[in-house]
């Protein structure tokens, strides 16, 4: 064991990171969406999207049309909606007000809006619209984030691959 | 040489490439047959157009601080074959009726009045008379409906099991001009 290999090792761990977080952000500019890919957490858009299935946005457009499902953001609120567009109203340029509501909800959505709103605004309220889709792949993070045991044995098995593979 | 790390990557790596290989020809595929089947381009018949009228008084119905607002259901026939929309790559298809119609002001607008999940082939066929429509429509700027000139369409979205989402609509708009109430 020389300090030189370490090193090594270490550089190659800083690489994977930056390397992924470089393409996060990559991803980020060129769909110009904060959050391109998501995973879903509710059953609201079922059957069509299940929890943990995994979402592609795209949010270079600038009205959105009638039947797209998007992604938007209420003000206070931390959990990112996946709903269906409703309603689109919009004044021939760039300003567009929308109504969503969720496949497998009763009513629309004007209860989740912030503000007693009843239309959410295109360009400053909308994430991304939903263009590619990949089933249940993302029930790995939510089980991440959602199971405290799950943390500490991630944390056991790359501890434990460092260990084992030396040389 | 080989580490347990070194496997792992190799193992990931293969499935990932594998796994785009696999999603690609599907995509291709299912696409290939929707062009096959004429899919873009489906007949459809909405007849029988009849508007209901009611005024609301709640937010929740498109009235602001109290303002009574005008609220559109309509009765229609409808029917058409979504069949060709079902191949292998198909979860479910959303079908949903719209109308577009522009405000007095200089607001255009798209508003859905009813939908439907199919989730299998055999319900693809849809054949109805006098429907009430799902959706209470009011408008975002007037508060009446009086005049304005609907186009009635019927949209599709194919979900897939895995790639891209898939929109189009049907062949076959019907119009129709709301009544003014006065004149009667």
């Amino acid at each position: 064991m020389n300090l030189r290999s370490e090193l090594q090792k270490l550089l190659n761990v800083c690489f994977l990171f930056a390397s992924a977080y470089m393409f996060w952000q990559g991803l980020a500019i060129a769909t110009n969406s904060a959050s391109p890919i998501v995973v879903v957490l509710s059953g609201s858009m079922e059957p069509a999207f299940q929890r943990g299935d995994i979402l592609f946005l795209w949010n270079r457009n600038t009205l959105n049309q009638v039947g797209d499902i998007v992604v938007y953001e209420v003000e206070g609120k931390q959990i990112p909606i996946v709903h269906r567009v409703l309603r689109q109203h919009n004044d021939h340029a760039d300003k567009q007000y929308l109504l969503t509501k969720g496949d497998n909800n009763a009513g629309n959505d004007i209860s989740l809006y912030a503000n007693k709103k009843i239309y959410l605004n295109k360009s400053k309220e909308i994430v991304g619209t939903v263009k590619g889709y990949f089933p249940q792949l993302g029930y790995i993070t939510i089980w991440i984030s959602e199971n405290q045991y799950a943390k500490f044995a991630l944390l056991g098995i790359l501890g434990l691959s460092a260990l084992l593979g030396g040389e | 040489m080989f580490s347990f790390v070194q496997r792992f990557q190799n193992v990931s790596n293969h499935a990932f490439s594998l796994g785009i290989v696999m999603v690609v020809f599907i995509m291709a595929s299912s696409y290939y047959q929707l062009v096959n089947n004429s899919a873009f381009s489906l007949p459809s018949d909405i007849d029988n157009v009849k508007t209901l009228i009611n005024v609301r008084t709640s937010r929740y119905f498109g009235s602001q601080r109290g303002k009574p607002k005008e609220n559109m259901k309509i009765k229609f026939d409808l029917n058409t074959d979504l069949t060709p929309l079902f191949n292998w790559n198909t979860k479910q298809v959303f079908v949903y009726l719209t109308a577009e119609y522009s405000s007095s002001g200089k607001i255009a607008s798209e508003v859905t009045f009813w939908d439907k999940i199919i989730k299998s082939k055999e319900n693809a066929v849809i054949k109805v008379n006098d429907l009430r429509s799902k959706y209470s429509i009011w408008d975002i700027e007037d508060t009446k409906f009086d005049n304005k000139d609907l186009v009635f369409k019927l949209h599709w979205n194919i979900q897939p099991w895995v790639g891209l989402l898939t929109y189009g609509e049907t062949v076959g708009n019907h119009t129709l001009t709301v009544e003014d109430k006065e004149k009667i």
